[in-house]
């Protein structure tokens, strides 16, 4: 058994994948592990995360695969969950295998492994979908549109490319304060992602003269959009779940 | 709040409040049909699936700035919380104020565009204009590409109704109620002939718009996203049937995206409405709606769920279910085996299992570990499939039997920790089995009194 030992990253995993078809190992025989944990009676290869590599990888699953299943592969590797890596790694070997179309990549789902890629794409889609509603900007003094968000998945970077085609005139940015991430985008420009340091609250800048009234305003009118006659809280909490409502306007308390 | 109050009059807030909460009994309020990409300069873009950016307490999505231009109206309608007849605080907004406000709420990522209704001041050409010109003002002086829906006021002017149908992505134009005749007693100022009018105009739009589009790449779009309509269900005594059917028609000659029904919900207190002491009649909503979706997604028709007969939906079971357990003789479906059609028709079978199912089996045959997977709902789906020729458990297809398990909680069959487990129930599972022997039971085992 070989294992592949990888840091969590597109590029480490991706470039474990290029090893493992150049050194022709036995796919049913390998694996590819992000912890360091170890596996009795096999042979440990620690992956060197390679630029060169991890692209013609890219390049040739968008080619074969299609572009939505490139992307959900990519959505699968950008999940919090630890076998990831492994679950792309044998969907990819199927779909090879198997010769598969684009868009049929996930067709077999009652593969054990294909399903788990299928899953974590899902889940990490549908939490992508969720923040693409619930990110709330704030305006700051000198006139940049902030967000804080805390993702269970590292999902900034599928973000930016819709509020970048959505407010190509503004300068924003996005916050993941779990991972310390910053996704920016200048006005008119390409974003960009910012590595600072994990774990920090929300960013203490200044709002604009101008923020407050329209935040109340919001709240205000949300409130007055609920029908009373048919206030259902469970169907609310279903639809928006709480963790989201920390950083969403509409449910902040005013101090 | 002083800065944004306009001049004399009542300041935004205030404004916002009264517009707000006239407009909300609307439900014809999602974003989704369009799919447009930002331009590189203006603010705005659409996604197809529509977004939601909020939920209200109700329960009910928050998807656009949902307001009415005035909440004025010379008409008097006996349901509307509008009518000129009931004593409700009025306010009017300027276009620029509804153009600030969208613009200022969909920068902050609160809303996806602009739901735009209102009451009918002066008369409808009047009011139509009023709204072209502030839509006008919202896409060329603002800038705005986000999605914009507005309601065709019935009566106006057809060419004003063409002009704003080029600058929107949606219009709708409310039917109210399902027959004329409830038109007539709630409603004395609108006509049937008056609402499908203006309807079949901007159907014969959208279909001229699409032949124009293959010819010229970059010809104006007129209503890209389709138009909708809403009714209003439970304030006359129509049945599901004539609804459902009011419904099908209208998708079939109207060429309509959506249908909305909209419990009803006694906001004027008239003598002619019904009192409703269970609150609005949700669950026949929710019925009705599935219903649609069966019309619209599954290739069903609104004869076969409902008939002059029944013309009511089951309160227990959902339309589907209900259809299934009357057509026995169709089932078991063989997952395998059947065709896209009759796997959409199981009940716990939704689109995207269906699609998912006749993908999968290509590859594999599927178990019913693997249809848990792929997301069917097990335990409605397992009275009415068989996977490779056998039933998941020993099932008996039998109207009655299935629809005791498919309603009453108890009886339905329980599913192990696992979420596939059945065990058969043993003699050894019986309670008294499992607790230790006391003395008493000793002494009368030995009396033989045991």
């Amino acid at each position: 058994m070989t294992v592949y030992r990888c840091k969590d990253s597109l590029e480490s995993i991706f470039t474990a994948i290029y090893l493992a078809y150049e050194e022709k190992r036995n796919h049913w025989d390998t694996c590819i592990n992000l912890t360091d944990e170890p596996v009795l009676f096999a042979e440990d290869v620690y992956v060197e995360p390679d630029q060169v590599k991890m692209n013609k990888v890219m390049r040739s699953l968008h080619r074969m695969f299609g572009e939505k299943d490139y992307l959900s592969l990519c959505m699968a590797l950008a999940s919090r969950d630890e076998g990831k890596a492994q679950a792309v790694y044998r969907t990819v070997v199927d779909g090879l295998a198997m010769k598969r179309k684009a868009g049929h990549l996930f067709d077999n789902l009652a593969n054990d492994e294909v399903h788990h890629a299928f899953a974590l794409a899902r889940l990490v889609g549908r939490e992508i979908g969720h923040l693409r509603e619930f990110v709330r900007f704030r305006e700051l003094e000198n006139g940049v549109l902030c967000s804080d968000i805390e993702p269970e998945n590292n999902v900034v970077a599928f973000l930016m490319p819709h509020f970048s085609d959505r407010l190509p005139q503004e300068n924003f940015m996005i916050c993941d304060g779990r991972r310390g991430i910053f996704a920016i985008h200048p006005a008119g420009r390409q974003w960009y992602l910012f590595y600072g340091e994990e774990g920090q609250g929300p960013l203490p800048f200044k709002e604009s003269a101008q923020e407050q009234a329209y935040q109340e305003l919001f709240k205000y009118f949300c409130h007055k959009i609920a029908i009373e006659e048919r206030k259902n809280p469970k169907l609310q909490r279903n639809m928006l779940p709480l963790r989201f409502r920390k950083n969403m306007t509409e449910f902040l308390q005013n101090e | 709040m002083e800065f944004l109050a306009v001049g004399q009059e009542m300041p935004l807030m205030e404004k916002l409040g009264i517009l707000a909460n006239s407009a909300k009994y609307d439900v014809a309020c999602t974003s989704s049909g369009v799919d447009r990409k930002g331009n590189g300069v203006d603010m705005g873009n659409c996604v197809a699936a529509g977004i939601c950016h909020s939920f209200s307490s109700d329960g009910r999505c928050i998807s656009l700035l949902k307001i009415l231009l005035t909440n004025e109206c010379i008409y008097d309608c006996k349901y509307c919380l509008n009518r000129c007849s009931n004593d409700v605080p009025r306010a009017t907004f300027t276009p620029d104020e509804v153009c600030t406000l969208t613009v200022e709420f969909y920068r902050r990522n609160y809303i996806e565009g602009l739901f735009l209704s209102s009451g009918i001041l002066n008369n409808p050409t009047f009011t139509m204009e009023l709204i072209f010109r502030t839509i006008w003002l919202l896409r060329k002086k603002y800038r705005f590409n986000g999605y914009v829906h507005v309601k065709a006021i019935p009566g106006a002017d057809p060419e004003l109704i063409r002009r704003t149908g080029f600058l929107v992505d949606r219009m709708s134009i409310n039917l109210e109620l399902p027959t004329a005749e409830g038109l007539r007693t709630l409603a004395p100022n609108k006509h049937r002939k008056s609402i499908l009018t203006p309807m079949r105009q901007i159907q014969n739009g959208i279909t001229a718009n699409k032949n124009d589009l293959v010819l010229y790449r970059n010809a104006p779009t007129f209503v890209g996203g389709g138009q909708a309509t809403q009714m209003i269900i439970g304030a006359t005594p129509e049945n599901d049937y004539q609804i459902l059917n009011v419904a099908e028609s209208l998708y079939q000659k109207f060429d309509l995206k959506r249908v909305f029904y909209s419990a009803f919900v006694n906001v004027t207190g008239d003598k002619q409405l019904p009192a409703l002491p269970g609150g609005p009649p949700l669950l026949r909503e929710h019925r009705l709606y599935q219903a649609d979706w069966l019309l619209r997604f599954y290739g069903f028709k609104a004869s076969e769920l409902l008939d002059e007969k029944r013309p009511f939906f089951n309160v227990m079971l959902d339309p589907k279910e209900d259809w299934a357990v009357r057509h026995l003789d169709q089932f078991p479906v063989e997952i395998n085996r059947a065709p896209l059609e009759q796997l959409l028709r199981i009940p716990g079978v939704g689109v995207k299992s269906a699609q998912r199912i006749v993908a999968a089996r290509r590859s594999a045959n599927l178990t019913f570990a693997d249809l848990k997977k792929i997301g069917v709902v097990l335990k409605r789906a397992l009275y009415f499939i068989t996977c490779g020729g056998r039933m998941m458990y020993p099932v008996k297809l039998e109207e009655d039997y299935i629809v005791r398990n498919l309603t009453e909680k108890q009886e339905r069959i329980r599913f192990g920790s696992d979420g596939m487990s059945y065990r058969q129930m043993s003699l050894f599972d019986v309670g008294n089995f499992g607790q230790p022997v006391t003395v008493t039971d000793r002494i009368q085992a030995a009396a033989g009194q045991l």
